[in-house]
Parts: structure tokens; C-alpha cells; sequence
């Protein structure tokens, strides 16, 4: 992201040129290559070793356009290796440029072989869709293709097909470029050409996962989604990553309205550019994790968990939360700023200390994206007015007040089941979770959507805010977090602090008439 | 208003018995011609190449599935009736389902899914009948889909005659 910011910076010191691009005028900024241009302008020009975050190479040659520059006539240029100058004319369309184009695209199609049906890519391949378009249908070739090791390991996360390779040798400027640490290469020559590790080690590092989306053909895919979906039946979110206090901007990929399949990143210049770690794009346990608390569950007098509907748990919350004045307000900090706001106000009206469950900072911190911070919104819940509170010392603190209310999801993860089990009976603790777990401690319990089911914001490290966005529908019986704080806050005013609320005098007591189709999911 | 008016029967025709033994004459005449009925639910109907019957998956002479679960068959399916799993397998082809349902209640039998298939590998059967006495039956899933290859031999040989036009 360094490099990419220092580019950015580098562009606004020097002066724009005019050129025109299929016959309209337009600005360009010449420390990018000509296809930058070309793009902004929304003409399509077509490119496989060109990538907008990496140093181009010119090595396909399919994004070739043609070029009058002075008093020379028109001639056809890779335009990702040609600065933009003053006064260039530009035809992405001419029939040269296409006539070369076509060419370039039948020696790439030569060696690739005809695995779509079998390959992860097809769908979002760069090279199928060129080929529908101006490919031909039949090769003209006699020479048998290339056969190459089809599923070659390069680590855990990486599986590299060598026969599908382009050589565009995105993956090896990655490497040098982004995390700086070269550990791929091409190795061979001529057509014998093929991308290898250094000594056929395994690839290293917390990035591995860009070189899949980066490939623009099926050659490096991810082990962990091989051939687990079609890519068009993947429903496509704009979303943020909740794997650390970075916020990158991801797509989470939805597979029939039930399964992340994916995170990949979103280009964001001021956050993440246009990668991601795989901390994050792996983080697909959280998520999909199955066992979710639908509906409430209460446990009354006789210590049995009791399933029952959201509004009749919210309504015993709110008698224990009254009779038991002093309380501690625990904050997940997956929490988003709209709920950190709605929980905010319920805690004045209750006159409860707002905190925020702060664990601490793992080792997978490095220069590039990683802050070794697992709280995605700390920044936007401090500026709210929580207190970041550690792990242990909200364990140490709960005890000193009456009752709890702890908010937001992975709370049970994070201060740990046996934890919360061994809290005082005598504090009474209201969660609002996305899990249940059988605890004795543990009064009411609420289910909550997670982080693909919600709507709102993060602010990142930088005070950069992300939008987490809605993937796939909210399991039934449980509402959104906002509606589920808002009516626990309305329950709370409605009876006032030492007023007759009714049940009041039996805290905890499960009502007579429990809803029929709460489940514990 | 529209007045009918009864047709005056002339003397042969009022005698009554040369009609009935006109009749009756057909009746016998076709007795022992060849019949033109069929005793449907005993003798099956006649099906060949042409006929557009239930979709059904090829196994291969090697035993192994032809389908590599593509997913293009179920992109193509207008009743949406077609969901695919895929996995990984040890063979040269590297793909192939875990889970292949269709929902017979959902097809349409229009031969989207063969049109669509790149592996040959699923084809409109010869099997028309379809009944059963729960809906979750008529869900079929890839054990019950599996037919091999020679079994649709006649529909494979046709669609290739067809496509071979083009």
C-alpha cells in the first residue's frame, strides 16, 4: 500500500496532458501508463499482465491500441508500457490494433487448455471473456499443447496450474512488489516457460491469497475455495473485512443466500489499495458458524434454559436490568457505530458504564495491511465514549457490579465460556449474542445478527469509516441488533428507574406465556 | 334463433335393420384388423432417439461420472430445478459433483441442461413416467440420476447427429 500511496502522491505534484482517446479530449495523468487513461475514460481495453497496482511489464501484448503521436502515422503500441505525452491520438478501436490483438490472443490460447468447465475461474477469467469475444473458434495450431504439472502445490493456500499459466508473471511482481519478499519466478525458457517457487519451496507470508485474484486465468487458485462454487452463483457484497482494526474494503461472497464462500478485496485507495492479508480473506469460520441463537432463551428460577420469543427475553432483560441498578454495559467491538449509539443512549438512560471488550493484540501485525488489532471498529467505539476495557479486567470488574449487559458478537469467544461460567450468581447478566452457550451465569441471552447479516459502520485504525453491509438474510427469529438494543431502550423508558414495572418484583421469573417459535437454532 | 329442420329419412333408411347391419358389418371388418390402441400402464409407449424424456446423468464406461460439475446445466435450467456441489477428485479430471439434485417436480423436460452440457454427460432419457407419493421423492438425487451410458446410447447418437448440422 506504500508503494501505491507513494505513486498517488507522486501523480497530483505533475502537471496533467491533454490527449484524446477515441476521438474525444481528455486529461491524463502521465506518471500512469496510457491503459490507465484509456480505463478512467471507460474504454475497454483489454489486459492480462497489466494490473493498475503493480509495475507494468508489457509481457501479454493483448492490450495493444492504436497510437499517433506527432507527424508519424498511427501505429499500434502495448499500452500499458506507452507514457501518456501531450497531444496523443488514440484508437483503441482501430482495426489494426483489433487485427493484432486477435493475434496475440491465439498464441496465449495456444498452450491454455480447454478446462472451463472444470475451472474456478470461468466466470471471472479475463481471457474467457476476450476469447468469447474476438477469439476464434477453432485453433489452427497442429502441434500438440504443452503438458505441465496440473496441480502443483506452492503452500497451504495456493495450488498452481501450470498448464493454464499465461506467464503475465503478475504473481512474481506481487510479490517483489507489494509484500517484498520475491518467492516466485519464471523459470525455464521459451516455451518451455513456467512460474516456480525459489527451490520449490513452499510461498511464505500473509498475502498468498492476492495471487488468486490476481491471476487473470485459473493458473493459481485457493486451495480452500477449489471447487467449492461457480463464481456466478456467488451473491456479491460490498462489504468490510472484520479480521482486523484495518477495515479493507471486501466483497463477501454469498453462495445461495447461506454460505460465505469468500472474501476478496475491494479497491480502496485510502484503505487497503488492492489487497487483503489472509487473516481476513480466510476468516470464514466466524461467519458460517452453525448452532445460532434464534430468538431469546431465559433462565428462570429452576435453571433450565428456556427458549422464547425476542420480545418476551427483551422484556425480562429490561425487569432485571431496573431492579438491579448498578450495571456494566460490555460492548463487542465487532459492534458498528449505529448500535455503539443506540447502546450509548440506553446506557445513559440506565446510568450504566459503557465498555468495550478490547482483547489483546495478536502477532500477525506487519508493515503492509495487518494491525495485530482484533477490534474492526475500536477507533469508532472509543470515539463514541466507550472505555476499552481488557479481558481480564472485565472478568475482574464484572463481579463489583449488580447486573451486565454484554452486547455484540464473538463475546463468548473472547471472554471464553469457562470464564463466564464461573461468574457470581448473584450479578445477573443479559447477552446479546450471535451464539448461546449453556451457562449458568448467563440470565437471558438474545440473538443477534453477525457481521454478513448487519448493515452500518466501522471506523478503521485511520479514522477511515467502512460500511459492513447485508449478505444474506438474517436467520429466522432474530432482528437486526439496532431494532433489538432500540427496543430494550424503549422497554427501559417506558418503565422509569424505581417505578412499579410490572414483574419487577420477581426478577428473572419466566413468564407464564412463553413464544411458541423461539428455537435455539 | 336458428330453426332445424328434421331431415324426411327416405323408405330404406325408415326400415332400420339395413343401417344396424351396415353397422355391424364395420363392427366385424375391424376385428380382425391390427389394433391402434395401446394398454398403456402394461405396454410402455414407443420411444427412440427423438424422444424428450426425464434428464439423467451418464456414467461412463469406466464406471466414473461423466459430469464435472460445471454448473452450466444449472445456470441454463429455466425452472431453476438443477443444484450442484462440486469436489475434488484424484482422477485426470479433477472435478466432479458431490451433490447433483434435480427437483422433477421443477423441470420442465425443455433439454436445456443437454444443450448446455460441455461433457456430454447429461441427456433427455427415454423415461416419461414419473409419479410418486411425496413430494421429496420426486427431488432426485445423483444415485438416482446415474444411468450408464449405455442405456442412453440411442439419445446420444441422436443429439451428435443433430449438432453435427451445425
Amino acid at each position: 500500500m506504500s508503494q501505491s500511496e507513494a505513486k498517488d502522491s507522486g501523480a497530483r505534484d505533475t502537471a496533467m496532458v491533454t490527449i484524446t482517446i477515441n476521438g474525444r479530449e481528455v486529461e491524463a495523468d502521465p506518471s500512469k501508463p496510457l491503459i490507465a487513461a484509456c480505463h478512467a475514460e471507460g474504454e475497454e481495453v483489454p489486459h492480462y499482465c497489466y494490473h493498475p497496482g503493480l509495475s507494468p511489464v508489457g509481457s501479454c501484448r493483448i492490450c495493444q491500441v492504436g497510437v499517433q503521436q506527432g507527424q508519424m502515422p498511427p501505429r499500434v503500441m502495448a499500452a500499458c508500457r506507452t507514457p501518456v505525452a501531450e497531444g496523443m491520438v488514440v484508437d483503441t478501436e482501430a482495426p489494426k490494433a483489433h487485427d493484432a490483438r486477435r493475434e496475440c490472443l491465439e498464441f496465449l490460447l495456444k498452450n491454455h487448455p480447454l478446462d472451463c468447465p472444470i475451472c474456478d475461474k470461468a466466470g471471472e477469467c479475463t481471457l474467457q471473456d476476450y476469447s468469447f469475444d474476438e477469439g476464434q473458434g477453432e485453433g489452427r495450431s497442429v502441434e500438440p499443447r504443452r503438458k505441465l504439472d496440473k496441480r502443483k502445490s506452492l503452500g497451504d493456500v495456493i495450488v498452481l496450474d501450470q498448464e493454464r499459466c499465461i506467464l503475465c508473471s503478475r504473481c512474481v511482481r506481487f510479490f517483489e512488489e507489494v509484500p517484498e519478499t520475491p518467492q516466485l519466478c519464471i523459470g525455464e525458457r521459451g516455451s518451455h516457460s513456467v512460474v516456480e517457487t525459489f527451490m520449490n519451496r513452499p510461498l511464505t507470508g500473509n498475502y498468498q491469497g492476492n495471487l488468486a485474484d490476481i491471476c487473470p486465468v485459473g493458473a493459481l487458485t485457493l486451495k480452500e475455495f477449489r471447487f467449492q462454487a461457480r463464481v456466478w452463483n456467488l451473491h456479491k457484497v460490498a462489504s468490510t473485512c472484520a479480521g482486523c482494526s484495518r477495515g479493507c474494503a471486501v466483497t463477501t461472497e454469498v453462495l445461495r443466500k447461506h454460505e460465505v464462500k469468500r472474501f476478496r478485496p475491494r479497491h480502496e485507495p485510502a484503505v487497503n489499495g488492492y489487497w487483503m492479508c489472509d487473516t481476513g480473506r480466510f476468516a470464514l469460520e466466524a461467519p458460517n458458524r452453525e448452532h445460532r441463537l434464534c430468538g431469546g432463551i431465559l433462565r428462570g428460577g429452576s435453571g433450565q434454559a428456556q427458549p422464547v420469543d425476542t420480545r418476551t427475553a427483551l422484556e425480562v432483560a429490561r425487569d432485571m436490568l431496573i431492579v438491579h441498578g448498578e450495571a456494566l454495559i460490555v460492548a463487542s467491538p465487532f459492534l458498528t457505530v449505529e448500535e455503539g449509539r443506540e447502546l450509548l443512549a440506553l446506557g445513559k438512560t440506565l446510568g450504566a458504564r459503557p465498555v468495550f471488550l478490547s482483547p489483546e493484540p495478536n502477532d500477525l501485525t506487519d508493515d503492509l495491511l495487518h494491525t495485530g488489532d482484533p477490534c474492526p471498529n475500536r477507533r469508532g467505539l472509543s470515539e463514541l465514549g466507550f472505555d476499552a476495557l481488557p479481558v481480564e479486567e472485565v472478568l475482574e470488574t464484572l463481579p463489583s457490579y449488580e447486573s451486565a449487559l454484554l452486547v455484540g458478537e464473538r463475546l463468548i469467544d473472547m471472554l471464553g465460556a469457562k470464564n463466564l461460567a464461573t461468574l457470581p450468581t448473584a450479578l445477573r447478566v443479559v447477552l446479546l449474542e450471535c451464539h448461546y452457550v449453556d451457562s449458568p451465569s448467563i440470565d437471558v441471552a438474545v440473538g443477534i445478527p453477525n457481521h454478513v447479516e448487519r448493515e452500518g459502520t466501522w471506523v478503521n485504525v485511520d479514522g477511515h469509516a467502512g460500511r459492513i453491509a447485508i449478505a444474506r438474510p438474517t436467520p429466522e427469529g432474530v432482528w437486526m441488533a439496532t431494532r433489538t438494543i432500540d427496543t430494550l431502550h424503549e422497554l427501559l423508558t417506558m418503565s422509569a428507574p424505581g417505578a412499579d414495572a410490572p414483574g419487577s418484583a420477581t426478577p428473572g421469573a419466566i413468564p407464564s406465556t412463553p413464544g411458541a417459535e423461539a428455537t435455539l437454532g | 334463433m336458428v330453426i332445424v329442420k328434421r331431415k324426411i329419412l327416405s323408405l330404406w333408411e325408415r326400415l332400420y335393420l339395413p343401417e344396424v347391419l351396415r353397422g355391424l358389418s364395420i363392427t366385424f371388418r375391424k376385428m380382425f384388423e391390427p389394433r391402434v390402441t395401446r394398454q398403456y400402464p402394461e405396454e410402455g409407449l414407443p420411444t427412440d432417439g427423438v424422444t424428450r424424456g426425464q434428464p439423467r446423468l451418464v456414467v461412463k464406461d469406466d464406471g466414473n461420472i461423466a459430469c464435472v460439475s460445471c454448473g452450466l446445466c444449472e445456470a441454463a435450467c429455466p425452472a431453476y430445478a438443477i443444484t450442484i456441489d462440486g469436489q475434488e477428485t484424484d482422477r485426470f479430471i479433477e472435478r466432479e459433483p458431490e451433490r447433483f439434485d434435480i427437483d422433477m417436480l421443477r423441470c420442465i423436460l425443455c433439454g436445456f441442461c443437454e444443450e448446455a452440457c460441455p461433457k456430454d454427460a447429461i441427456y433427455m432419457s427415454n423415461e416419461l413416467e414419473l409419479a410418486d407419493y411425496t413430494r421429496e421423492a420426486l427431488a432426485y438425487d445423483m444415485e438416482k440420476l446415474k444411468r450408464p451410458a449405455s442405456a442412453m446410447r440411442e439419445r446420444m447418437d441422436y443429439v451428435k447427429k443433430i449438432n453435427d448440422r451445425w
